[in-house]
């Protein structure tokens, strides 16, 4: 069975410098997997290529099995993608938004669709209308997230999802995440945050210096023990 | 594709930027055409009342002579270049070289360079006509609209989601470019087409004249998408675009104009004057003959009446003004054959700036180009040359005078 | 002051950092270096050319042999305008008028053969001059330098540092100022240059310093645009989009409407137009070749009584020289009317433009620029009006000779033979009532009280601008 993203010996050089050195790992159907990682590990880059923004200088990524240098569009195609910060247009609602990004997926979707999927990120049906200028960085994220909902891709690819949202917006969030999961998306995520990662994800990629130096699983429906991987990110304790 | 655009049209229609700048493209074409129709229209005015007042004048000129020679020395004629369909869009050289004359039979030399000109400081500042708008402000419109399509989008951080979301790059920014310069020339040649149904402009002419300013955009994207590829910031990428503007629409035609122009020389023009004034004015002290020779050597048919024995005659007076022209022909060939090169010189450099091509374009179809005014000479040295095939039959020798053979006085027809 | 100091100092140390500011610059400073050299060589060439020309023409005068006065009449003068030495910075509308005048018994001519004429047809911008590049190239710098000057502070949180540390808005924006200032001084140095260069070629010092201070005000002007900018908006892209409008709109589009403006507002008619409606009225004055035509008729009545004689032939003084003289003295008086209500209506279309100033610093820059050079239209018109004396007075003067020194008898009968024909001449030295004709620029302080209007039109925008700009600053928040 091909899962559906997939790293082989990934590595990257960016401007003489080696981003990712030889980085395997492959996420399977309907798991979370949270690349964790402090500044400048090289996680957004291993999204990037998975998008085809960035080309290995090494190795190769797949996405259902092909490699995405081979066919760019068909991975983005399979692939909702949150950006850090995502921001949609400003001068726009959130319909508005809506309809112009799906429409550039090749989707769309009727109003009840989209009440629905905002509805599900739980985004004030007043606030709706209003232009995305006056939303909290939460409720921008909440549009971007109904967005990726809307595209209903298998595959989904979170950069920093939760950075900036207070504690409530972060729970909302990852009930929301593992409720996609369950659905049987398959979902990457890439963090700095300990907590997060160990209480979202069902497998967590440790990434330090462009290299994948540990692994944890959550094991029989526990979740991932937080002290043991921030040991590990801090660097005390056996990988 | 079509789906593409008509969701950038609406993405465009809410971008206060781009619908600012499309705005002002609309409003400054809707001037520059209806200032040309309304020049076009005076200057039609002023001929009309010219040609009016000139034959009136003529009329009481031509009243009670005896003599060819006094009829022909009193009667002007006014001769003109009119505007064409289609000057209303690039007023060219109309502004700088004179389009009207009133001429006789004297040398024509002392009278075609005058200049009937407006106000110096139009010739200086120039006109806001169509032909300088599409051809100087229109490109940059076209940069401010099109300069940040993706920098801006890198700086807002969309640009890896939106291209992401699109699949291919070109199934979003294409369609982007497309809509805002398709936009931007619609709303630019909208208010031309308009004007030109008023002005009965030939389809043709419209077309043309659609296609160059279409043509010249395009280039103009060319230009900026190469440059918007350097993965800069967006101030950095509109001072370069800036920069080239400068550099393609000032700089470039102002050395080649200099380059021309020094490699080029026109014989000063004060010598063409001068040498025609000293043949003319020497003639009166020197003897017939020095007159009369070079005079029969280009009228050989009059040679048989071309023994003056008076101390004054007409037709001696009116061969020594032509022997003047005569005297002065080699300087004024070769004044015009320099405008001529100089202006085919222009022409190829023109080639290197999208600016000056799409002016000598316009100017061209207008028919409001050195080389019109060159042929509005042309007309007018052509009509002058009539005027004395009319009068010399009957100077040599002196016909008796009959009023009634000044009905046949030839009429000066325009160049088309 | 320090804080003002170290802030400009800052931003100077920017610039030279980037790479898009150091190529401008370098950019402008060639084209200013190579525009100048020409233009200086240009003019220099003219000017001593036209000068020969003018003492050529008036020793070909005077070497005419002898003649009947009357032939000298039409044989003609010409006059020249040199260039004044700031033309070297701005040409003005020399270009445009020609800068020659044919003059000739009863007729005024029009200036002939001006550049443009024949020039080679690249477009509207073709011809650049020192002058164009500081009113159209050096605002783009001044912008290009400093549209992100105060915003890039905002940007990077900077501003808010600085306001916490307890400095104000207004400091900030002083600095900037103070920084934008030190490019102008810099980029005014050709500019001083080339003024002092006019000055040792004869300029006044007034004029050219008036100059110098009037391009100093504009640009000012745009570097308080820029800061205003720079302060108010928070976008570093919109800001240059605004800067680079303003630029387009103050520097292409405004002059240019301005032009279609007053000319449609204000119709001065053409030449031929009012040449025509003149003839009209000439008609009714009389031939001055014809002494016979009735309408000399009161003239000669009252010639013959003054003189107390019956019939002409025993004037004595020539009757034909006295009607010239007459008929050339009226036709003059209606042509010059004529002619002076064409250059009021230019004038008039002139001052409309002028006034457009008010919508756009680059018109009032370019009209004072003209008028404190010596180039403008008025001083092309007072050029006419001093070619037209020097035409009325060596035309009249040949008239008296013609009426004083060649017997009436002789005169009417020099058609009859060869030998009658050499009579009705006089002497050679008679030539020499043709004055010199050298034409000078306007003194300074006329140039200068001229250009007053526009001046001041500048400071306005200085005051606006400025205040715009101040005030912005002073409540600048994070």
């Amino acid at each position: 069975m091909t899962s559906p993203l997939e790293a082989r010996s990934l590595s990257l050089v960016r401007e003489g410098n080696a981003v990712l050195d030889g980085v395997s790992f492959a996420v399977q159907q309907g798991e979370i997997f949270a690349l964790l990682g402090g500044n400048g590990a090289g996680k957004s880059s291993t999204l990037l290529t998975f998008l085809g923004f960035l080309e290995p200088s090494g190795g190769e990524v797949l996405v259902n099995g092909a490699s995405v240098s081979s066919d760019v569009a068909a991975a983005r195609n399979a692939i909702a993608y949150l950006p850090e910060a995502a921001s949609l247009y400003g001068h726009m609602n959130a319909y508005e938004n809506l309809d112009y990004f799906l429409d550039l997926a090749g989707k769309s979707a009727g109003r009840s669709e989209i009440d629905a999927a905002l509805e599900r990120v739980a985004l004030p049906p007043e606030a709706r209308t209003r232009r995305l200028h006056s939303y909290s960085k939460g409720m921008r994220q909440k549009t971007a997230i109904a967005l990726a909902l809307l595209r209903e891709t298998p595959i989904l690819l979170l950069d920093e999802p939760t950075s900036g949202l207070d504690p409530v917006a972060i729970d909302e969030f990852h009930d929301l995440v593992k409720a996609l999961a369950t659905g049987g998306q398959t979902i990457l995520m890439v963090t700095h945050d300990v907590y997060g990662a160990c209480q979202v994800a069902d497998r967590v990629g440790l990434i330090r210096d462009g290299k994948l130096v540990g692994s944890f699983a959550a094991e029989d429906g526990e979740r991932i023990d937080t002290e043991t991987v921030h040991a590990a990110f801090a660097g005390r304790g056996v990988a | 594709m079509a789906k593409s655009l008509s969701r950038e049209i609406r993405f465009l229609s809410k971008d206060k930027g781009a619908v600012f700048w499309l705005a002002l493209a609309f409003t400054l074409s809707v001037i520059a055409v209806s200032f040309g129709v309304s020049e076009v229209r005076e200057q039609r005015e002023t001929i009309a009342t010219l040609l009016e007042e000139d034959a009136l004048d003529r009329a009481s000129a031509l009243e009670g002579h005896e003599e060819w020679g006094s009829a022909a020395y009193y009667a002007f004629h006014f001769t003109y270049a009119p505007p064409s369909d289609f000057a209303f869009a690039s007023m060219g050289q109309r502004d700088t070289a004179p389009w009207k004359h009133r001429v006789r039979m004297l040398a024509l030399e002392g009278q075609i360079h005058e200049a009937d000109t407006r106000n110096a400081n139009f010739g200086l500042v120039g006109r806001f006509d169509f032909a300088f708008l599409a051809a100087s402000v229109a490109p940059l419109l076209l940069i401010l609209l099109l300069y940040d399509l993706r920098a801006s989008e890198r700086t807002a951080r969309r640009h890896d989601l939106l291209v992401a979301t699109a699949g291919a790059s070109s199934r979003l920014w294409l369609p982007r470019a497309i809509v805002r310069v398709g936009a931007l020339a619609t709303l630019l040649l909208a208010p031309l087409w308009v004007a030109s149904a008023i002005e009965g402009t030939g389809a043709g002419m419209s077309l043309q004249a659609s296609a160059i300013v279409i043509g010249s955009l395009l280039v103009w994207w060319l230009i900026v998408e190469l440059v918007s590829r350097i993965n800069a910031t967006p101030s950095v990428l509109l001072t370069s675009l800036i920069g080239l503007w400068l550099a393609l629409a000032i700089v470039v035609p102002a050395l080649s104009k200099f380059a021309i122009e020094a490699a080029n020389p026109v014989p000063d023009g004060g010598e063409i004057l001068l040498l025609q004034r000293e043949t003319v004015n020497d003639a009166w002290d020197l003897p017939k003959e020095a007159t009369m020779e070079p005079f029969v050597a280009e009228h050989p048919e009059y040679a048989a009446h071309a023994v003056i024995e008076e101390t004054w005659a007409w037709n001696w007076y009116y061969a020594f003004q032509q022997v003047g022209d005569q005297a002065a022909a080699p300087l004024v060939q070769q004044y015009r054959d320099a405008r001529v090169e100089r202006d085919r010189q222009a022409r190829l450099a023109a080639f290197i700036s999208p600016t000056s091509f799409v002016e000598r374009s316009f100017e061209k179809l207008a028919g409001t180009d050195a080389l019109s005014m060159i042929a509005y000479e042309d007309a007018v040295r052509n009509f002058h040359e009539e005027l004395r095939a009319f009068h010399y039959p009957l100077m040599f020798p002196e016909a008796p005078y009959d009023e009634a053979l000044l009905e046949d006085l030839p009429a000066y027809t325009p160049p088309s | 002051m320090s804080a003002v100091t170290r802030i400009a100092r800052e931003e100077w140390r920017l610039w030279l950092r980037s790479k898009v500011v150091i190529a401008a610059a370098l950019i402008i400073a060639v084209l200013l270096a190579a525009t100048s050299f020409l233009t200086i060589d240009r003019i220099a060439s003219e000017q001593s050319q036209r000068l020969e020309q003018q003492v050529a023409a008036e020793q070909t005068f005077f070497a005419q042999p002898d003649r009947h006065p009357h032939r000298m009449v039409h044989y003609g003068h010409y006059a020249f305008r040199p260039p004044p030495p700031l033309a070297m910075f701005e040409p003005g509308v020399d270009a445009v008028t020609g800068q020659s005048i044919f003059l000739e018994g009863h007729r005024q001519n029009t200036a002939m053969f001006a550049d443009t004429k024949a020039a080679a047809d690249l477009g509207g911008f073709a011809a650049l001059t020192p002058a164009s590049l500081y009113q159209l190239l050096l605002p783009l710098l001044l912008i290009v330098l400093g549209h992100a000057m105060f915003l890039r502070e905002r940007e990077s949180g900077t501003l808010a540092v600085m306001l916490a540390q307890g400095q104000s808005g207004v400091t900030l924006a002083m600095g900037k100022a103070a920084a934008l200032l030190g490019v102008i001084v810099i980029f005014m140095l050709p500019l001083i240059g080339v003024a002092a260069f006019s000055v040792s070629a004869g300029e006044s010092v007034l004029a050219a310093f008036a100059l110098a201070g009037g391009y100093f005000l504009y640009l000012c002007v745009w570097g308080a645009i820029v800061l205003a900018a720079s302060v108010i908006l928070k976008q570093r892209a919109v800001s240059l989009g605004v800067l680079i409008f303003a630029w387009l709109f103050a520097a292409l589009i405004v002059p240019r409407f301005a032009i279609n403006t007053s000319s449609a507002a204000i119709d001065a008619p053409g030449k031929i137009e009012s040449d025509l409606v003149m003839l009209a009225e000439q008609r009714k004055l009389g031939d001055g070749h014809n002494a016979a035509d009735p309408a000399f008729q009161q003239l000669q009545a009252q010639v013959l009584e003054q003189y107390e004689v019956e019939t002409i032939e025993e004037l004595p003084i020539n009757w034909r020289g006295v009607v010239a003289s007459y008929s050339e003295a009226e036709l003059t008086d209606l042509l010059n009317s004529y002619t002076e209500e064409r250059m009021g209506l230019e004038a008039s279309q002139s001052r409309m433009f002028d006034l457009f100033g008010i919508a756009s610093p680059t018109i009032a820059i370019s009209s004072a620029s003209r008028t404190l050079a010596g180039t403008d239209l008025a001083t092309h018109h007072r050029f006419l009006r001093e070619a037209e004396t020097l035409r009325f007075d060596f035309v009249q003067a040949l008239n008296q000779a013609h009426a004083e020194q060649l017997d009436y008898t002789i005169d009417i009968n020099r058609s009859n033979d060869a030998a009658s024909s050499q009579r009705a001449r006089i002497n050679a030295a008679s030539w020499q009532v043709l004055d010199e004709f050298r034409f000078e620029p306007d003194r300074a302080d006329e140039r200068l009280s001229r250009s007053g209007l526009t001046l001041g039109i500048l400071l306005g925008w200085l005051f606006f601008a400025g205040g715009v700009a101040g005030f912005a600053a002073r409540r600048v928040k994070i």
